[in-house]
């Protein structure tokens, strides 16, 4: 008899936390590419709830994984982009450091 | 007056009469635009104006206070001015007997003022300036004896007020004159809102300013109790400021700054007059309130004592005049605070004539000595200016009151029916004024005439132009006669009849009887009485003046030194003005600017600095920096969904 | 001999262990790839993240994600970050300072972030099936019967979006065209 892994609950503060680890990088790391990891964390974070919770609700049975795979597709598309653009600015200003990104400041 | 019970048809004017007005008006229009250029000759189309609206007017006058024009008068309304709504005010024309009396007066010493400154003005510069400003006033002061509807009246009000502070000011590059100019229309401007709110108040209780319709109103009951005596006194601080009565009587004296032609016309014939017509025209609503009535007759007798006592000790001869003036007024207002309305009426005929003659005739007396105006420096005149002095003398004669001259039968009727109507007191102070009057009258000519000669030149003095001297002869002539003319009979004369529809409703509504005339009744002592009174008076001032220095005045005048400096000062008055008003008053207005800039201006101020550095520091959240402003979306999320969380459980 | 139904000692079953050991590595990882100073270090802790939840999944029937998370996240996203990171080293940065001014508040934000998750979790009435094991391992079948179903206008659009990104990528990525900048140089 599982006492963990048979139930929701711990699958979701899993994922809570791993969404506060990623949203914590996301805004306090200094490099671009340290902030585009965080939100792949951040993703997988969404994901895992997702196929949990179709996973242990019944009427939602195959809609958990199409939901993750979709996330994936779309994850993918968002750091092909994200990535670019670091790059690009890169070549302009030389650091990939986003506090330096500041030529819209008042 | 139309009545309930005297349905009286109101005849119609004949077209002529907007003349009246428009005569005037051009002849202004004409000098100020093109009388600079006319030099000398500028006073020919004024004068020929004036003297065209005197015939004018003459041809309305005589048949109003001869019965020609019927009881009511006639009237020609011209257009509706003003209509808004219920509220219409109209323009239109009313000639009546008062109305006639008035325009005897007014055109022909306005006519007379104005050939004889064709002599005085001739030497200064701006005698254009002179005639377009004298036009203006004629038709100032003639639309508002004109006027059928009290808002003209007012604006007419306020455009002889205008004219007044023109022609004080006349010389406006002397400081004196600017000063006194400003001093007559500020203080007439008090008075001018009492009047307005008596205006106001009329139209709230009849919604129209026609005088008809108004006095038909008080006549029928509509107006009584304290609203009536409110209204009355509101419109009574008009008359108050214009015929400069006590307290707003300081403008007077200074206004003889002005040419003295311009002392003669305004402030002794005409404008200082509209005060009393207004009072007379709406004599139903003062006779609705009793109180009120006092009030005019308390104020008038006051200031008629008040004003012959300074006039004592002045030793400028125009000012004499002034004092003169304001002590005369205050007879007539006395005179229509007692009901006796006629009387009052009389009286503003025969002083519009004395009081003008004996202005020109001073001006004549500065002008032979060069502009010197201080008595004290005139003597042993009467040689050398005679047609002057034996002007003059007429009407200092005509103003102590001695019989068979003019002033003796306006201000017997006065006193009589001041005494016959119970206000014993107002008969007992006027009496003391007759002496008074005849006295420093007569002290004037005294210190002008009379004696050695304290004059500066001798060789210089010279009787005036004909221009000048032919005012003074012709308006002899109405100050010896037209007391008998009009007077007598008395109580049975040409301006008890004419008059006397016009006031028959006040009366009754006073209840005021007229009696028979007696002359060996109460009627034969009260003339006694007055002849006697003015008869001391004269001898007393006589005697006096008419040689030098009189050994005995000079003691009295020490033993009473305090009551002399007080009366020369003008009983301080002045000073108490100056005190409260132009002290207290800028220190009130030094604590309004402080907190006008300090608190007004500062939070304005304050607002705006405050908003700016409300932006500064807003301004520091625009970093620049992509991770701020994510920092910022994820804080705002949290409290979305914090708020999400808790309200909906 | 059969593995014993509950471990002894322990007192956990299997699937139990299996989830908190796979769940230990994923949040370690996750913290090495967050608090990491090397940023090579923090891509390949990534990767170890990536694979540890692949695992999770399979303990949550879905191999077919677990698949897919393999193959594109671990074999593609992660090799693309590796190669931007590679892309963008720079000796001027410094590397000591990895973290931001806003640090305090960033954490704070974090952990009130965690907070909410966990009240709005707690609060919900999932009515969720309680299993044994672990849960049952649901087939392509209704999988695909998702995709295809109701979300069908999702899985086109989200090809679309494949598309626009591939485009927009290359395009953001290439090098300046050669005509404008060289006769300029020249």
């Amino acid at each position: 008899m599982s006492q963990i892994a048979g139930h929701l609950e711990p699958y979701l503060v899993l994922s809570g936390m791993l969404f506060a680890i990623g949203s914590f990088g996301f805004l306090a790391r200094r490099n671009a590419i340290s902030m585009l990891m965080s939100i792949e964390v951040m993703l997988n974070a969404v994901n895992l709830a997702a196929l949990a919770l179709g996973a242990f609700i019944p009427s939602l049975a195959g809609q958990g994984a199409a939901f993750a795979l979709l996330i994936i597709a779309v994850a993918a598309a968002e750091a092909t982009v994200g990535l670019a653009i670091v790059i690009a600015i890169f070549r302009n200003r030389k650091t990939p450091l986003v506090d330096e990104y500041d030529t819209m400041r008042q | 007056m139309l009545t309930a019970e005297t349905l009286v048809e109101v005849g119609t004017l004949p077209g002529y009469a907007p003349l009246l007005l428009l005569l005037p008006l051009a002849g202004f229009a004409f000098t100020a635009a093109i009388g600079r250029r006319l030099g000398k000759l500028a006073h020919l189309v004024p004068l020929g104006a004036i003297i065209a609206t005197w015939a004018l007017a003459m041809s309305l006058a005589i048949p109003a206070l001869t019965g020609g024009l019927g009881e009511a008068g006639a009237s020609m309304p011209l257009f509706t001015w003003i209509a808004s709504g219920d509220l219409s005010f109209g323009l239109g024309l009313h000639v009546d007997a008062l109305t006639g009396a008035l325009l005897l007066v007014v055109t022909t010493v306005g006519a007379l003022v104005h050939l004889y400154s064709v002599g005085y003005m001739s030497h200064d510069d701006s005698y254009w300036r002179f005639f377009a400003y004298l036009n203006l006033f004629m038709f100032s002061m003639l639309l508002l004896v004109l006027a059928d509807n009290l808002l003209v009246v007012f604006a007419a009000w306020e455009l002889v007020g205008l004219s007044s502070y023109l022609l004080i000011g006349f010389w406006y590059t002397k400081t004196a004159p600017g000063l006194a100019a400003k001093k007559a229309f500020i203080t007439n401007r008090v008075g001018d809102v009492g009047f307005a709110l008596g205006l106001m108040g009329l139209v709230v209780v009849f919604g129209s300013l026609d005088i008809h319709t108004v006095l038909a109103g008080v006549e029928a009951g509509a107006l009584a109790g304290p609203a009536a005596t409110v209204i009355a006194l509101l419109i009574f601080c008009g008359a108050v400021g214009k015929s400069a009565q006590f307290p707003l009587h300081v403008w007077l004296p200074d206004a003889m700054e002005g040419p003295t032609p311009v002392s003669a016309l305004i402030h002794a014939a005409t404008m200082v007059n509209a005060g009393v017509y207004l009072v007379a025209r709406m004599s139903p609503l003062f006779a609705a309130s009793h109180d009120a009535m006092l009030i005019v007759a308390a104020i008038g007798i006051f200031t008629a004592i008040f004003a012959a006592s300074i006039a004592f000790t002045q030793t400028d001869i125009k000012r004499v005049l002034a004092f003169s003036t304001l002590s005369q007024l205050g007879y007539m207002f006395a005179a229509l605070g007692v009901g006796a309305w006629i009387p009052a009426i009389f009286h503003l005929i025969t002083h519009g004539f004395f009081k003008g003659l004996l202005f020109l005739g001073s001006g004549s007396v500065i002008h032979a000595v060069n502009g010197e105006q201080e008595m004290t420096k005139m003597g042993g005149l009467w040689r050398k200016i005679p047609i002057t002095y034996a002007t003059m003398l007429i009407g200092t004669v005509a103003i102590a009151g001695l019989p068979p001259l003019a002033g003796f039968f306006s201000k017997d009727e006065i006193l009589g029916e001041a005494f016959k109507f119970g206000y014993v007191w107002v008969w007992i102070v006027g009496m003391i004024v007759a002496t008074m009057t005849a006295f420093y009258m007569f002290r004037l000519m005294g210190l002008t005439f009379w004696g050695k000669s304290r004059v500066h030149d001798e060789s210089h003095v010279h009787e005036s132009p004909w221009t000048m001297t032919l005012p003074l002869i012709i308006l002899a002539v109405p100050s010896i006669a037209i007391g008998a003319a009009l007077g007598f009979p008395f109580a049975d004369g040409v301006l008890v009849h004419a008059l006397e529809p016009i006031f028959h409703p006040a009366s009754e509504m006073l209840g005021h009887e007229h009696d028979a005339w007696t002359l060996f009744g109460i009627d034969g002592l009260l003339m006694l009485a007055s002849v006697t009174v003015a008869s001391i008076g004269t001898v007393v001032g006589v005697r006096l003046f008419r040689s030098d220095y009189n050994e005995f005045l000079g003691r009295v005048t020490k033993r009473l030194q305090p009551l002399y400096d007080g009366s020369r000062n003008r009983w301080y008055f002045d000073d108490l003005n100056d005190l409260v008003f132009v002290r207290f008053g800028r220190k009130f207005a030094n604590a309004l600017w402080w907190f006008d800039r300090r608190v007004v201006d500062g939070t304005v101020n304050g607002v705006a600095s405050l908003t700016s550095s409300g932006g500064r520091g807003l301004r520091q959240i625009q970093t620049g920096r992509v991770q701020n402003y994510a920092l910022g979306i994820a804080f705002g999320l949290v409290a979305i969904a914090a708020a999400y969380l808790v309200i909906a459980g | 001999m059969p593995l014993p139904d509950v471990i002894p000692f322990i007192g956990l079953g299997w699937s139990d262990v299996l989830f908190l050991l796979l769940s230990g590595v994923v949040l370690a990882a996750a913290f090495a790839v967050v608090f990491g100073r090397d940023i090579i270090k923090s891509g390949l802790f990534l990767i170890l993240t990536l694979g540890a939840l692949a695992g999770i999944y399979v303990m949550l029937g879905a191999a077919i994600v677990a698949g897919a998370q393999v193959l594109v996240y671990i074999g593609a996203i992660s090799v693309l970050i590796l190669f931007a990171i590679m892309l963008t080293q720079s000796k001027v940065a410094p590397m000591k300072l990895a973290f931001q001014t806003q640090v305090a508040p960033a954490a704070l934000a974090a952990i009130l972030l965690a907070v909410l998750f966990g009240l709005a979790f707690g609060s919900t009435n999932w009515g969720s099936t309680v299993f044994t094991d672990t849960p049952a391992a649901t087939g392509t079948a209704p999988v695909a019967a998702a995709l295809f179903g109701p979300y069908l206008l999702a899985f086109e659009i989200a090809s679309v979006l494949i598309l626009a990104a591939v485009i927009g990528g290359l395009y953001l990525a290439m090098e300046p065209k050669g005509d404008d900048v060289g006769e300029e140089a020249q």
